[in-house]
């Protein structure tokens, strides 16, 4: 009920500044279309972020990572190894194989830690992310290498920018919000109808409990982290064409933080909080910069005049969540 | 006589459950005031409110006439109330000896910046530390275990370097919570025999929490019944012992009352999500 | 009367605690001068670009340290100590060269770098301390969401204010009159670091690190026993920003201008690793874990093989170190907790004049003599009666309900 409110809000304030700003090509609109994006790739990373908070009670650090990796892995199969594979075919195979990571992780690393305290899991996300970017930084340099976007070997998609309600959209960027409302839907049936979905849904505080109920825990922690693992993966790849260079890290530099402040926002045990949470931030995030103070629409980097505006406001917002309402507007932890 | 520690009108709520409710207790001077009822009621509640930990909705306490609710809980300790732990209130990561140098914390002379750079004062005064710390040690007879770590004593050492460490603050109210758990029916007749020589010898006010009611009735002056919050009735040990509804609230017709007392000595999970 | 005088009048028992002989006093003072005398004489007689090095594997040790008060000390996580370390770095060099008139050309007297360094160690105090405010309400895994954001916020707003850093040119930080060659910096970074090692050994030996310690293990208890949480709590963060301060000023110094590039938030989560394998709360591995992590890639490509390779594969060395420092991470987390701190314990304990051995000893439980003297001065002893056995575990409290007499 509270999760139709919230949403039910955040589609009326949507379509209210749509319909204000019609026509004006100074407009917050496409301001709002990129936000709602943007909104939708921290909605995909936060919803990885919330599995794992509310399987293994911690901060995944390596979200990012996940994405990053398999951006370069697709990359990695098309441009040096010069498969000759659909983009598509490539995009799978490197979705499988990060599910496969996020599987070895919740192997090594997660399952030893099982008992210990929350922080040494956390620290080990870290260690893990760091291990990731150091990697990249070695294999791959730091020179950013460039990814072409999905949507531009679909047929029939023109290369540069589509034409809705008077300004101009990078096309993967409405391949991401259709993307995420399938995902979303397919989620939703997922939590509420399969025995699974419903466990995970209602996972308690401490394996232990669950365990007592007859739930598989093992089997629902292997779920969540392959789950989180290509979300993430899904994420990257998704995302990382549309700021035009694939650098070490990109995915927890650019996206991990906000992604986070999604989730605390939603609710870090809340699945449909994470993808509410994620277009709140994302709007607040372009918006904040269209009133900063803008240039450059479609697809093009954004400054502000004063610096780090929309990152100060992440911070102001996060603290304000966690001071008032840490449990954010749909989670349910006190 | 003065009263040490007055608690009046105390009420405490948790979200919609009614922890305290109403609460007056009375603690003359050099008594020995028992706290009983049933688990859950309500009374290692009481003892948080009474030391700070938690802050009554309604009511307020009182400590030799003086109004402490406002009062941080460092202060009331340097008031001179000290305080025991359901589960030990000792902190686990330190050793026997550094325990007894925290005891001794608020009466420390030299100030906190001073002492990071080394101020003589400082090292002068943490071997007087150690040195009156080795002391209650050796008085306990303990001293061998002065540098071991609290992991893997036997229950009953820990309890009582918990006795040594609270005494160590040099308190004038005692707050005891449960101090004969653990204990089989002759150590607890030892423990109330010890006690009734402290009070005498430390010239202490004790109020206690405890289930075994051999105890409560040698030691006790006199005894309040808590049950689900609210002062069932008091009076002198024998008297409350037979009063009616006391043997129905323990015995039979006890409600299976689960709702658990936020212990704030058991340590929230980890997650770490805002108090 | 109260415990003290109670006391006063009994004789101790005998005391069972160790101390070294006369030649084992010797033996670890022998060990203690080699160390240190040994890395002075080395940081005297390296060429340069090694003292280089040097100073940065003290300016890391002062930073691991200073990331230990509030990791291993509080035991919260800080993700953002490159936004203190930053911070100060840039006021550091914006004071010398704005306000002092030093300059490259001319250098920069040793007063002033002396009031730049106090102006880094108090930024770093404030800016740490705020972030103790709000530890106060928040902690765990929340707080380290925090302090990454609040690092974030420095890189991308406070270090981009033109006046204090000028953009991607950077802040020029000469160094001082006396000091500007590598060794002897590198001696100025080890005074230094000299300086933190005594202050956090006197803060454990007192009662502000016992304070500390207790409120990490159980506030409550803490508090009953008359510590003031709230002012101990803030003081640990204001303790590491002053640490990480001074860990700011010695580095702008040292390579003279100073770039928003060069506090990257990686580095914040590459200190806490760096922490972590030095061991969380142990002082002597937290300084080896971080100078480790400063000196591994460069003593890596002194190799010459190695230094082929690398070359030839256009990888960076620090990089290298890099993955290992995180991969030994991993390792320490899930295997070996204690870090190397904990794996150099049987020789940090024997320096410190303890007896040397792989386990120290448990002491033994009270047996029955002991219990007998206990009972004695208490005056409860009734002669004839053994005195009953210690319980060995945690017994189920006895029952509310006794049988009527």
């Amino acid at each position: 009920m509270r999760t139709a409110i919230v949403a039910g809000v955040v589609v009326a304030f949507i379509a209210l500044v749509l319909t204000l700003g019609a026509g004006d090509a100074l407009g917050p609109n496409a301001f709002v279309v990129i936000g709602v994006s943007q909104g939708c790739v921290y909605g995909l990373v936060a919803l990885g972020l919330v599995l794992v908070y509310k399987g293994s009670r911690v901060f995944n650090f390596a979200q990012g990572e996940f994405g990053t990796f398999a951006a370069y892995f697709v990359f990695l199969m098309l441009e040096q190894w010069k498969l000759g594979i659909p983009y598509i075919v490539a995009a799978l195979l490197a979705v499988l194989a990060v599910i496969l990571l996020g599987l070895a992780m919740e192997r090594v690393v997660v399952r030893p830690l099982l008992n210990a305290p929350r922080i040494n899991l956390l620290v080990a996300t870290i260690a893990f992310a760091l291990f990731s970017i150091s990697m990249q930084l070695i294999l791959f340099h730091p020179e950013p290498h460039v990814l072409d976007p999905l949507v531009s070997k679909l047929p029939g998609v023109p290369a540069t920018g589509l034409e809705i309600f008077g300004f101009t959209v990078e096309p993967q960027r409405l391949l991401i919000v259709a993307l995420l409302a399938v995902l979303a839907g397919v989620l939703g049936y997922f939590f509420s109808r399969t025995d699974l979905g419903l466990a995970i849904l209602g996972t308690s505080q401490d394996a232990f409990a669950t365990r007592v109920v007859g739930i598989g825990v093992e089997r629902m922690s292997r779920f969540i982290w392959a789950a989180a693992a290509g979300l993430g993966a899904i994420a990257g790849i998704l995302f990382v064409p549309l700021t035009g260079a694939l650098t070490p890290g990109v995915m927890t530099t650019g996206v991990l933080i906000p992604a986070f402040t999604a989730a605390v926002i939603g609710g870090m045990t809340s699945l449909p909080g994470a993808f509410v949470g994620g277009i709140i931030i994302g709007l607040i995030q372009s918006l904040s910069n269209w009133a900063a103070g803008h240039y450059h629409i479609g697809g093009d980097l954004i400054q502000a005049k004063i610096p780090g505006t929309p990152d100060i406001m992440l911070v102001a917002i996060l603290l304000i969540v966690l001071m008032i309402r840490p449990q954010g507007l749909l989670g349910s932890e006190a | 006589m003065t009263n040490v520690l007055e608690v009046k009108n105390t009420g405490i709520r948790f979200g919609g459950l009614v922890a305290l409710d109403d609460v007056n207790i009375t603690v003359p001077e050099w008594e020995i005031v028992g706290l009983i009822g049933p688990n859950g009621a309500g009374k290692t509640t009481l003892f948080n409110c009474i030391m700070g930990a938690y802050q009554p909705n309604t009511g307020s306490i009182w400590y030799r006439g003086r109004d402490i609710s406002l009062l941080a809980t460092h202060r009331r300790t340097a008031l001179g109330i000290g305080r025991t732990f359901q589960n030990i209130g000792l902190i686990r990561g330190l050793t026997v000896l550094e325990n007894f140098m925290v005891a001794e914390h608020s009466r420390i002379s030299y100030g906190a910046w001073g002492a990071l750079l080394g101020m003589p004062r400082s090292f002068a005064e943490e071997r007087r530390l150690k040195r009156n710390a080795m002391e209650v040690l050796d008085f306990i007879g303990l001293p061998h275990l002065a540098d071991s770590h609290l992991d893997g004593l036997p229950y009953g050492t820990l309890k009582l370097i918990e006795v040594g460490t609270v005494l160590a603050t040099d308190p004038d109210l005692l707050l005891l919570d449960e101090p004969s758990s653990g204990m089989g029916p002759d150590e607890a007749h030892e423990f109330g025999e010890r006690l009734l020589k402290l009070r005498q010898t430390l010239n202490l006010t004790v109020l206690m929490i405890e289930h075994h009611v051999p105890l409560v009735v040698g030691v006790c002056d006199y005894v309040y019944v808590l049950n689900f919050g609210k002062i069932l009735t008091e009076g002198k040990p024998q008297a409350v012992r037979e009063h009616p509804e006391v043997v129905a609230a323990y015995l039979g017709g006890e409600a299976v009352d689960h709702t658990s007392e936020a212990d704030p000595n058991t340590e929230p999970e980890d997650a770490g999500a805002p108090a | 009367m109260s415990t003290a005088e109670a006391t006063a009048t009994l004789e101790p028992v005998e005391s069972t605690r160790f101390t070294p002989s006369a030649q084992g006093w010797i033996a670890r003072l022998v060990v203690h001068v080699l160390i240190f005398g040994g890395a002075l004489l080395i940081t005297a007689m390296v060429p340069g670009y090694w003292a280089f090095r040097i100073s940065l594997a003290a300016i890391y040790a002062i930073i691991g340290l200073s990331l230990n008060v509030v990791l291993g000390y509080v035991g919260q996580v800080s993700l953002g100590h490159h936004g203190f370390v930053g911070i100060a770095a840039f006021i550091s060099a914006w004071y010398v060269t704005t306000k002092a008139g030093c300059s490259l050309e001319q250098g920069c007297s040793l007063s002033s770098f002396f009031v730049a360094t106090a102006l880094a160690v108090l930024s770093g105090g404030v800016a740490a301390g705020l972030l103790g405010l709000v530890a106060l309400r928040i902690r765990g895994l929340y707080l380290a969401l925090i302090t990454l954001s609040y690092g974030f916020m420095a890189e991308t707003a406070i270090f981009q204010i033109p006046a204090l850093t000028r953009g991607g040119a950077g802040m020029p930080a000469p160094a001082p009159d006396g000091f500007t060659s590598d060794n002897r910096y590198a001696f100025l970074t080890l005074a230094f670091l000299a300086l933190v090692i005594y202050i956090d050994w006197r803060l454990i030996r007192s009662k502000v690190g016992r304070a500390i310690l207790s409120i990490k293990h159980s506030e409550p208890v803490a508090a009953s026993y008359g510590i003031n949480v709230t002012a101990y709590k803030t003081m640990a963060f204001v303790l590491s920003g002053m640490f990480a301060g001074l860990a700011g000023a010695l580095l702008a110094f040292r390579v003279e201008n100073v770039v928003s590039n060069d506090f990257d938030f990686s580095l914040a989560l590459l200190w806490v690793l760096m922490v972590v394998v030095g061991g969380l709360g142990n002082r002597v591995g937290v300084v080896v874990g971080s100078a480790f992590f400063a000196l591994f890639p460069f003593i890596l490509s002194s190799f010459g093989t190695l230094k082929n390779f690398f070359d030839k594969h256009a990888i960076e060395p620090e990089l290298v170190g890099l993955a290992l420092g995180a991969a030994l991470a991993l390792f320490t987390i899930i295997s070996y907790q204690g870090g190397i701190g904990e794996q150099l314990s049987p020789l940090t304990r024997w320096l410190g004049g303890k007896p040397f051995t792989r386990h120290p000893e448990e002491h033994a439980a009270p047996k029955g003599h002991q219990r007998k003297k206990l009972l004695s001065r208490m005056g409860l002893d009734k002669s004839g009666e053994t005195p009953t056995e210690e319980s060995a575990a945690v017994e189920t409290p006895s029952e509310p309900v006794e049988e009527d007499a």
